[in-house]
C-alpha cells in the first residue's frame, strides 16, 4: 500500500476517517449516499453503506475484531493479518480490516477458523517479540498484551532451546521525544502512515526484507515534527514510547484526569496522567470537533515545565531591590496599600497567555471597583470599527472540524502549522483527502503541504477583498463553494493591522455573501493564545500600547510573560504586582509576586479559538503555597476593602455568565452573526496597505517555546537542540 | 507496734527529715517543682554527667532506687541522660554500681555515652535523595 | 544423541564461563540501515552521465504524469550501472529529487530489492547458485575453485577489487546447472576447468563466452532429442482400425 502513489492510496474515501458527521453539519450537503446493503456479523445483521469494510461493519453491531495495524484515521494498510475472519463460503479468511462488505455477507468472528487463524498470527508476532514486558514502558498499554491475552493461544511452539535468540533490530534516535526499542516493532507501519499522512513528514520506512525488514529511517535523521509524539500512542507495541515518561510509571497506577490544554490556541482536549501530586504526562483525549486523537508536541510533553522555575511563595522586594519569600499576609497587604494608594486612573491590569476566565473576571472586577478602566492583553487586536464589540471579528467562524469541509483555504499571515498544528492537520487532512487548494499571503513557510504563494505583501490582501486582483486565486476563491479565509492575529500588531483586518473582513463577507450555502462562515481570526478570546469576551482592551502611555503607578501583571511591558516604559517609582506561575519575565521586574496556579491545577474556563468555552479540572494541587488565582485576587479584594461578590468558583461563573453565557456553556460553541455589520464599520477603515506580511514562527525551533511553561520546559529546550542539529546534518 | 507509728507521728519525722536532706524548704520546694516529688535516701553514687543515684530500700521495689539530675537539665531531663554504665543499676540489672563493679570491662574505644536527641534541634534527620519535584524560581539578584 | 550431546558439552562450558544472553546475528549480508563511510556518503556528490540523461528523460517518459514515481526501479537501476555495479546513497537522492519524492521512499524500494547493491563492489560481481539442483550438480566445486582463483571470500570482494562473489539462491537456469551469474551474462553446464578460464579471462578484462559451456545451445537435451525425434505423425494416429 504505502509503496502506491501517495495520494492515490489517501483518496480511498473511507467513511471512518473523516470525522463523524455530527461533527461536521456540512458534510451532510454532499450527494446522497448509495443504497445501504445487509451484512450478518455473527449471524447479527446490519446495514451498512457499500465500501464499508467488514471491520466497521462489526463495529456498528459491538463486534470488536483485534487489529494491529488498522487505525481508522489512517490509510488501511492490511498487513499485520490479526482481523483475518471466517466468510462463509470462502475458502480461506480475509482481513477484515481491507474487504468490503458484499451484500449478504455472512462473517463468523468466533468461528474455530476465526479463532486458529488470530491464534496462529499471534504466535508468529510472539516468535520476534521481546519478552520483556516487565522492563517495558507500554506494559499495561500494551495492544499486544491485551490481545495475546484475550485472541492468543494459550502455548507458544516457539521453545528456542538452541538458545539462537529472536530477532534482533537496532534502536534509532528519532529525537528527543521519542525512544524506540525496534526489536519490539511489530511492523504494524502505522508510525510511517502517520508520518506520511498526517505529519506530512515522509522520513519513515521500512528497509529491508523478509525477517531483516525494519521501520526506520534508513539514514541518520531524527523525526522532527509538530506532531511527532503521537506515533507513541499510535504504536501498539513498545516499540515507540515516550522519551521524556521513560521508566516513570505504570498505567494503572496513574490517576487520569480530563483537562483541556493552553499552550496553544485550540483547546484540545488532554487527559493529565499524575501521580502522587506530580503531573507525569499528558495523553490526547477525542474530541472530534478540535483535535480528533492527535496532540501537538508542545501540548504533550512541555509538561514537565510545570516542575521549573515556578513561584512557589509569595515575594516582595527586600530594601536592596531583591525579591525575597514573604508570608501572604505580607504580601496581600503591601499589594493592598499599593492597589490603595494608586491613583484611579493609574492602575492598569495586564492579562497574559494563560489566564483563565476566572481570574480574568476578577481582576478586572477589582480594578473597575477601584475607579480605573485600563485592564488589557498583551496581544493586540485592532479596536477601529467593531473592534472587539462584535464576537465574529475576533473568532474562528467556520469552526475547527468544518475546515475539513473546505474547498479552498486562504491563510493571510499565518503560519497555522506551527500557531495550531491541530488546526493545520484539519487542513492537511482536507488538502489530501478532498482536493482542497490552499494559498498563503505572507513569507514562505513549510505548511506540511502544497500551496499557491501569493506573496508576502500586504495590498495583496487589498487587492483580493476589492476584487481588483488578477491572481489565479481570485478566481478560485469566486468559484468556490465553501472557501475559508484564516486570519492570523500576528498581522494585527502592525500599524496596518487594522486595515488588514477590514480587508479581510471584506474579502470574506463578501465571499460569504454570494454563497449558496447561508449558513458556511467564511471569516476566521486565528489567536495566538488560550486566553485573548476569553478576554475579549469579557471585555479586556487588547495591547498595552495605549495603557502604557499614561504612564500608570501600579501594573497587575496576570500572567503577563510575553514581554510587552517591561520596566522602561514604566515610570520611575512604579510598583508591579505580578500573580502567575512561573518565574519569567513578568515576574523578574515585579515588586511583588504572587504565587498562582498553572491550567493542571485549577478548575477553570478557557476559550478556545472558535469561541468554545471549555474547563480544566484540578490534577494536582498548586506547588508550596501557590492558591487558585481567582482566589488570590477575591482575597485581595478584601484587603483592599473593594469585596468582589463571589465566594464560590460557582458564583464566579454565575458572574462570567453574566457578562456572556458563552463563557460558561462549555464544549459548545455558538454561531455567530452581525457580519455584516461588522462589514459596514470596517468599510472606513480599509485604507491602502503597502507593508510586508509576515509570521512570528517560521520555523520548528521557533515552535517549542513559546509560553512561561514551554520556557521552563528541559523537554523543550532539547527539542530546540535537536532542530538546530538535525539543520546541520546532511541528511 | 509503738504509740507514734499508730498516730503517724514516725511519718512527721519522716517529713522533717526529708526535708533536711533535700536542703532546707527552698531547696526542699525547688525539687519538689522540678521532679514532682521528695525522696529521702542514701547517694550510692554519681555519674560524670552530674546526675546523683539514690537508694531508700523504705520504697517498695520499682520506687526505691532513683536518680537525680544534674540541675543543669533543670526541666529538660529525659530518661535517656542516665548512661549505660548506671542503667543497668537503676533498672535492677546489678546490685553493683558501676564504680563498686570491678568485673565491667572498659576498652579504650567506648564511645562516650550520648543522651536520644529525638524532638530537640539536635535530633538526627536523614538527609533527602530524593529530588524535591517542584524546583522553585530563584529571582535575580539586582545588587549583591 | 549427538545433539544431547552437544548439549552436555555446552552445559558445562556454560558453567565455566559466564552465560551471557545474545541474540541471533543480523543474517543478512547487507545491513538495512546506512552508515556513512568515505566510499558511500551523502557529500560524494552523484550526476547521470550526459547520455544517460537521455536515458532518464526516455525512461520518466514512460509513465504518465502522476505517476512517475513507477520509474524508480529503473532510475535505480540505471544508476547503479553508471556507478560501477553499486548504488550510494547519494544517487538515491538524486533519484528521489529526479521523482520528486521523500528520499525515504526511495530508500525502502533500494533496501527492498536484493539486486539494488548499496556498498561498493567488484568489478565483476560472480553470483553463485547453490540451491539444490546446482548444488547437486557440483556447485561447491564450482563455489571452491572461484574462492580460491579470485582470493575473495563468498560474500566478500577481492584484493584487487575486481571480485565480489555472492552465494544466491536459484536463478532459475536449473536444466544448465551448475551455473554462475557474472554481471549480467549466465555461464551454465560449468565444470572446473570452465570456471578457472572464466576466472582468468575476466582477470585479464576479457569477455568469457556465456552461456552453456556443454557444448548445448540452450537446455536441449545433451545427447540429442530423446523424444520428438520423428515428424509429428497425421491425423489418425494410433486409432483402432476398426474406426479408421
Amino acid at each position: 500500500m504505502l509503496r502506491q502513489p501517495l495520494s492515490r492510496a489517501l483518496t480511498l474515501s473511507s467513511p471512518v476517517r473523516a470525522a463523524p458527521l455530527a461533527a461536521r453539519p456540512y458534510a451532510a450537503q454532499a450527494p446522497p449516499p448509495p443504497e445501504k446493503v445487509e451484512v450478518f456479523i455473527d449471524d447479527k445483521p446490519v446495514h451498512v453503506l457499500p465500501g464499508t469494510t467488514i471491520l466497521q461493519a462489526a463495529a456498528l453491531v459491538g463486534v470488536e475484531i483485534p487489529r494491529f495495524c488498522y487505525h481508522e484515521r489512517l490509510a488501511v494498510a492490511g498487513n499485520c493479518r490479526m482481523c483475518l475472519v471466517e466468510i462463509e463460503r470462502s475458502p480461506k479468511p480475509a482481513a477484515a480490516c481491507a474487504m468490503p462488505v458484499m451484500k449478504g455477507m455472512r462473517v463468523k468472528t468466533n468461528s474455530d477458523l476465526t479463532k486458529k487463524a488470530r491464534e496462529g498470527v499471534m504466535e508468529f508476532l510472539l516468535v520476534n517479540h521481546p519478552l520483556d514486558c516487565p522492563i517495558c514502558d507500554q506494559g499495561g498499554e500494551c495492544d499486544l498484551q491485551d490481545q495475546s491475552m484475550a485472541f492468543g493461544s494459550d502455548r507458544s511452539r516457539f521453545t528456542d532451546i538452541h538458545f539462537s535468540g529472536k530477532r534482533a533490530v537496532e534502536d534509532k534516535d528519532v529525537g528527543p521525544l521519542i525512544k524506540t526499542i525496534m526489536t519490539r516493532c511489530i511492523h504494524c507501519t502505522r508510525c510511517i502512515r502517520f508520518a506520511s499522512e498526517v505529519a506530512g513528514v515522509d522520513d519513515f520506512g521500512t528497509t529491508g526484507r523478509g525477517s531483516d525488514m525494519q521501520v526506520g529511517t534508513y539514514v541518520e535523521k531524527m523525526f522532527l515534527s509538530e506532531l511527532s509524539g503521537n506515533i507513541i500512542d499510535l504504536c501498539p507495541v513498545g516499540a515507540l514510547t515516550s522519551k521524556p515518561y521513560s521508566f516513570a510509571a505504570r498505567p494503572w497506577e496513574t490517576r487520569r484526569i480530563d483537562s483541556v490544554d493552553v499552550l496553544d490556541p485550540l483547546g484540545s482536549n488532554i487527559v493529565i496522567a499524575t501521580r502522587t501530586n506530580e503531573v507525569l504526562r499528558i495523553l490526547p483525549r477525542t474530541n472530534e470537533e478540535i483535535n480528533e486523537e492527535w496532540l501537538s508536541d508542545k501540548s504533550r510533553f512541555a509538561c514537565d515545565g510545570l516542575k521549573r522555575q515556578r513561584l512557589v511563595t509569595p515575594m516582595m522586594t527586600d530594601s536592596r531591590g531583591n525579591l525575597t519569600p514573604v508570608e501572604w499576609e505580607d504580601a496581600m497587604v503591601a499589594a493592598a496599600r499599593a492597589l490603595r494608594d494608586c491613583p484611579p486612573g493609574k492602575l492598569l491590569a495586564v492579562a497574559g497567555d494563560l489566564a483563565d476566565a476566572e481570574s480574568l473576571v476578577a481582576l478586572k472586577d477589582l480594578v473597575n471597583r477601584l475607579g480605573s478602566d485600563s485592564t488589557c492583553t498583551e496581544q493586540y487586536f485592532p479596536l477601529d470599527g467593531a473592534g472587539i464589540d462584535l464576537r465574529s471579528s475576533y473568532l474562528c467562524n467556520t469552526k475547527i472540524a468544518n475546515v475539513e469541509d473546505a474547498d479552498f483555504v486562504l491563510l493571510i499571515g499565518t503560519n497555522t502549522r506551527f500557531e495550531a498544528p491541530l488546526l493545520n492537520a484539519r487542513i492537511r487532512k482536507a488538502f489530501i483527502h478532498k482536493d482542497t487548494d490552499v494559498a498563503l499571503i505572507g513569507p514562505k513557510v513549510d505548511l506540511t503541504y502544497e500551496y499557491i504563494h501569493v506573496g508576502d505583501s500586504a495590498s495583496a490582501v487589498k487587492d483580493l477583498a476589492t476584487g481588483s486582483s488578477s491572481h489565479e486565486v481570485m478566481k478560485r476563491l469566486e468559484a468556490a463553494k465553501r472557501p475559508v479565509v484564516i486570519l492570523g492575529a500576528d498581522q494585527l500588531k502592525t500599524p496596518e493591522g487594522a486595515a488588514i483586518l477590514a480587508y479581510t473582513q471584506e474579502l470574506a463577507l463578501r465571499l460569504q455573501d454570494k454563497l449558496e450555502d447561508k449558513k458556511w462562515k467564511v471569516l476566521n481570526v486565528l489567536q495566538r493564545t488560550a486566553s485573548q478570546v476569553a478576554a475579549l469576551d469579557i471585555g479586556y482592551q487588547p495591547g498595552v500600547g495605549a495603557a502604557l502611555q499614561a504612564g500608570p503607578q501600579v501594573v497587575y501583571l496576570l500572567g503577563a510573560d510575553s514581554g510587552v511591558v517591561s520596566r522602561d516604559q514604566l515610570p520611575k517609582g512604579a510598583t508591579v504586582i505580578y500573580q502567575g506561575h512561573h518565574g519569567d519575565a513578568g515576574a523578574a521586574i515585579a515588586d511583588i509576586v504572587l504565587p498562582g496556579a498553572a491550567y493542571t491545577e485549577k478548575r477553570a474556563t478557557y476559550v478556545n479559538a472558535e469561541g468554545r468555552a471549555q474547563q480544566t479540572l484540578v490534577a494536582v494541587t498548586p506547588p508550596g503555597k501557590a492558591r487558585e488565582d481567582w482566589k488570590i485576587i477575591r482575597a485581595l479584594s478584601e484587603v483592599v476593602g473593594q469585596r468582589l461578590p463571589y465566594d464560590t468558583l460557582d458564583e464566579v461563573r454565575d458572574r462570567l455568565s453574566e457578562i456572556s453565557p458563552a463563557l460558561v456553556t462549555y464544549g459548545d460553541v455558538q454561531d455567530n452573526n452581525y457580519f455584516a455589520q461588522a462589514r459596514s464599520l470596517a468599510q472606513s477603515l480599509q485604507k491602502p496597505v503597502s507593508g510586508k506580511v509576515d509570521v512570528q514562527l517560521k520555523k520548528l525551533e521557533d515552535f517549542f517555546m513559546t509560553d512561561p511553561i514551554s520556557r521552563a520546559s528541559p523537554t523543550m529546550a532539547k527539542c530546540v537542540q535537536a532542530v538546530i542539529k538535525q539543520k546541520s546534518s546532511k541528511y | 507496734m509503738s504509740l507514734g507509728k499508730i498516730f503517724a507521728l514516725d511519718k512527721v519525722a519522716t517529713f522533717f527529715n526529708i526535708i533536711r536532706q533535700n536542703g532546707g524548704i527552698r531547696a526542699s520546694l525547688y525539687k519538689l517543682y522540678r521532679q514532682d516529688e521528695l525522696k529521702d535516701g542514701t547517694l550510692v553514687g554519681e555519674d560524670k554527667y552530674g546526675n546523683k543515684y539514690f537508694e531508700n530500700p523504705r520504697f517498695f521495689y520499682g520506687r526505691n532506687r532513683w536518680v537525680e539530675y544534674n540541675d543543669k537539665a533543670y526541666l529538660n531531663y529525659d530518661g535517656s541522660q542516665v548512661p549505660a554504665e548506671w542503667f543497668g543499676w537503676l533498672h535492677y540489672k546489678t546490685d553493683l554500681p558501676p564504680h563498686k563493679d570491678p568485673s565491667r570491662p572498659k576498652y579504650k574505644w567506648m564511645a562516650d555515652f550520648t543522651e536520644n536527641m529525638s524532638g530537640t534541634t539536635g535530633q538526627y534527620v536523614p538527609y533527602s535523595t530524593t529530588r524535591a519535584k517542584v524546583e522553585p524560581w530563584v529571582p535575580k539578584s539586582k545588587s549583591s | 544423541m549427538l545433539s544431547s550431546l552437544r548439549t552436555g558439552v555446552q552445559g558445562v562450558l556454560r558453567a565455566a564461563s559466564r552465560n551471557i544472553q545474545t541474540s541471533a546475528a543480523l543474517q543478512h549480508d547487507s545491513l538495512f540501515v546506512h552508515r556513512d563511510t568515505p566510499e558511500d556518503n551523502p557529500d560524494i556528490p552523484f550526476e547521470f552521465t550526459e547520455q544517460n540523461k537521455k536515458r532518464v528523460d526516455a525512461i520518466l517518459g514512460i509513465y504518465p504524469e502522476g505517476h512517475k514515481r513507477g520509474a524508480m526501479i529503473p532510475l535505480l537501476d540505471l544508476a547503479q550501472r553508471q556507478n560501477g555495479g553499486w548504488l550510494p546513497i547519494s544517487a538515491m537522492h538524486k533519484v528521489a529529487d529526479l521523482l520528486k519524492l521523500p528520499r525515504m521512499r526511495v530508500y525502502e524500494v533500494a533496501t527492498f530489492y536484493t539486486m539494488f547493491i548499496r556498498r561498493p563492489i567488484g568489478k565483476y560481481h560472480l553470483q553463485v547458485c547453490t540451491t539444490t539442483p546446482c548444488w547437486l550438480r557440483g556447485s561447491d566445486a564450482v563455489l571452491k575453485t572461484l574462492v580460491e582463483g579470485t582470493g575473495c571470500k563468498v560474500g566478500g570482494t577481492s584484493p584487487c577489487g575486481k571480485f565480489s562473489i555472492s552465494e544466491v539462491e536459484c536463478l532459475g537456469a536449473c536444466v544448465n546447472a551448475p551455473m554462475v551469474q557474472v554481471n549480467d551474462d549466465y555461464y551454465e553446464d560449468l565444470s572446473i576447468e570452465d570456471t578457472k578460464e572464466i576466472i582468468e579471462k575476466l582477470k585479464k578484462d576479457e569477455k568469457p563466452k556465456a552461456g552453456p559451456r556443454s557444448g548445448r545451445f540452450a537446455s536441449e537435451p545433451l545427447g540429442g532429442l530423446t523424444s520428438l525425434s520423428d515428424p509429428p505423425t497425421g491425423p489418425g494416429f494410433g486409432i483402432q482400425d476398426a474406426l479408421k
